[in-house]
């Protein structure tokens, strides 16, 4: 078991009230290396979020199982262990901030780690500047905007070290400069820091920025490549209910009245540079 | 119904260490029957102000008038035309609260004291114009709804009271691309059936080009600009400038522009920049073999 991450025949179902289940993941396989950043994409409702759930052992697989760093997340020994690699950032700050200033904030997940003062001190330091938020270490996190406010929910994953960060739609509640800010900040965590990342978003245009794209459909992987390969499938991204990034959209629109362009152009300049 | 922003602030918490005025003298005015996106970053008042559109908030200054009569009064005539506004909040599957997706889109015209057999053919209706089937959802329980079946009921039960001004914030976040599409579809279908105002708070350009004419900007808590859609979205200065984005085909056709290329830049939709970008592109091609031949 080498790789970082190892999904083999995932199933979740979640029980209801009335004794029936609604079936979230229905057999996925899925490898991740470590430092690799990868986009998961898909409708609502094709398991997204179940799938991130299962790698920090929030959940539990109803059939299959679920490795992280060679361990069984279904195993209760490893659950420490598995939470302590892999940290979570979600959709909204505000249900994610817990202290009343950003500094506290940030602590909380290492002082659960029972870790010496000094320690703490040194990794709520490192955290809050690793996402450039120092200035505001003694503010309350109310006061801050949604972008600053979801960078000290990435600052206060990252100062229990993670080896990987899962970010459930992270900037979908964001302003254009807020998404741009988080964007910017994980970037740089996975290419400086070797943080594994999977970004989960309902962006295109943000999976087409990354190194890999998986695209699930209910409770299956439909499609998993680099974004170069996934995008230039365009009716099969539109079948899954999904869509293309709007430069790639344009690309091959112009590709179709005869303008020489190749595959794989994802980016404005990309498309401008081949052009000129 | 004619809405009138009239230098209209508004201060939370005034008098107290965390007094923050969010707007800062905003005057508009919106005709009935008007289509209306307003953006801007984050803290900029957008939230603010329709609120005071909806007479939820007092102005520390300045008036918001419906038809003429101050929104946030609690007079008779205030009241009635509150009643012709319909906000639907971010995230307004958050707010749902009856035991069947029935209940919760009634709950509405129930308040309006309306017959029962009234009530039903509102709910039937609403539900159909968000998209969901009348028959199958209505005695589902929300919480077992996916995040975009929520946000229909949320939105049904907004529509069920039959507002003349709609205002919708941030109404596609978090959908799928095309849950997206087929929401925008099914309200602007019913904005030109009704003709009612419709106001759009929305971060997404692509969106607001295709469903608004007008597009008002604001920055901390004063308009910057306001005017026909096309043009404001065509401004990539004054936008980044204030940490909004382009839209990405203007962009992309400002970035050939720069390159010399003879392109028109306002051209906001996917399908205008791809016409434009191959007309300049035959001409550049008819050039470049009228150059080979002399």
């Amino acid at each position: 078991m080498t790789a970082f991450i190892e999904i083999q025949g995932l199933e979740h179902a979640y029980p209801l009230a009335d004794g029936g289940q609604i079936v979230a993941l229905r057999g996925v396989d899925l490898t991740v290396e470590r430092g690799e950043f990868v986009a998961l994409v898909g409708p609502n409702g094709s398991g997204k979020s179940t799938l991130a759930r299962h790698l920090n052992g929030l959940l539990m697989p109803t059939a299959g199982q679920v490795w992280v760093d060679g361990l069984l997340t279904s195993d209760p020994h490893n659950l420490w262990a598995v939470r302590q690699r892999v940290g979570m950032v979600f959709q909204n700050p505000e249900n994610q901030l817990v202290a009343s200033t950003v500094e506290e904030d940030v602590a909380f997940g290492p002082e659960n780690l029972a870790l010496p003062r000094r320690e703490i001190r040194r990794r709520v330091d490192e955290a809050l500047d690793a996402v450039g938020i120092t200035e505001y270490r003694t503010h309350p996190p109310q006061m801050l905007s949604g972008g600053q406010k979801q960078l000290v929910a990435v600052a206060g994953a990252l100062a229990t070290r993670p080896t990987c960060i899962v970010f459930d739609e992270p900037t979908s509640m964001l302003d254009p400069l807020g998404r741009r800010q988080i964007l910017a900040t994980i970037r740089r965590l996975n290419a400086e820091e070797s943080i594994t990342v999977l970004l989960i978003t309902q962006s295109m245009d943000e999976a087409a920025s990354v190194g890999r794209v998986v695209a699930m459909h209910e409770g299956h992987i439909a499609m998993d490549g680099p974004p170069g390969d996934i995008f230039e499938q365009g009716k099969r991204l539109r079948s899954l209910g999904l869509d293309l990034p709007a430069t790639v959209e344009i690309a091959h629109r112009l590709r179709d009245r005869g303008l020489p362009l190749p595959g794989g152009v994802l980016t404005a300049e990309a498309l401008v540079s081949t052009l000129c | 119904m004619l809405i009138q922003v009239d230098r209209l602030f508004h201060t939370y918490a005034p008098g107290t260490p965390l007094a923050c005025t969010a707007l800062q003298g905003v005057s508009v005015e919106i005709g009935a029957g008007e289509r209306v996106g307003i953006l801007g970053p984050t803290g900029s008042g957008k939230s603010t102000l329709v609120q005071h559109l909806a007479g939820l908030l007092e102005p520390t200054d300045g008036r918001v008038w419906l038809d003429g009569v101050a929104a946030h009064e609690r007079s008779a005539a205030a009241r009635t035309r509150r009643r012709r506004v319909g906000l639907a909040f971010q995230y307004p599957e958050d707010q749902i609260f009856e035991r069947t997706v029935f209940r919760e889109v009634a709950f509405g015209p129930r308040n309006l004291g309306l017959e029962e057999a009234e009530i039903a053919a509102r709910v039937h209706w609403a539900l159909g114009m968000v998209g969901l089937e009348p028959a199958a959802m209505a005695e589902r329980v929300p919480f077992t709804l996916s995040g975009g079946e929520m946000r229909r009921v949320a939105l049904a039960s907004i529509v069920s009271l039959r507002p003349e001004v709609l205002i919708l914030d941030e109404p596609t976040a978090g959908l799928d691309p095309r849950g997206r599409k087929d929401l925008l579809a099914r309200v602007l279908a019913w904005q030109e059936e009704t003709s009612a105002t419709l106001i759009l708070v929305s971060h997404n350009l692509e969106e607001l080009s295709r469903v608004v004419e007008r597009a008002i900007v604001l920055t901390e808590g004063r308009v910057v600009a306001d005017g026909p859609v096309r043009q404001v979205l065509n401004d990539g200065e004054s936008l980044r400038s204030i940490g909004l984005d382009v839209p990405q085909p203007v962009a992309l056709l400002q970035a050939l522009r720069q390159a010399g290329w003879e392109v028109r830049t306002d051209r906001l939709l996917a399908e205008e920049a791809v016409d434009e970008i191959t007309q300049a592109w035959a001409l550049r091609m008819g050039m470049g073999r009228q150059e080979a031949s002399a």
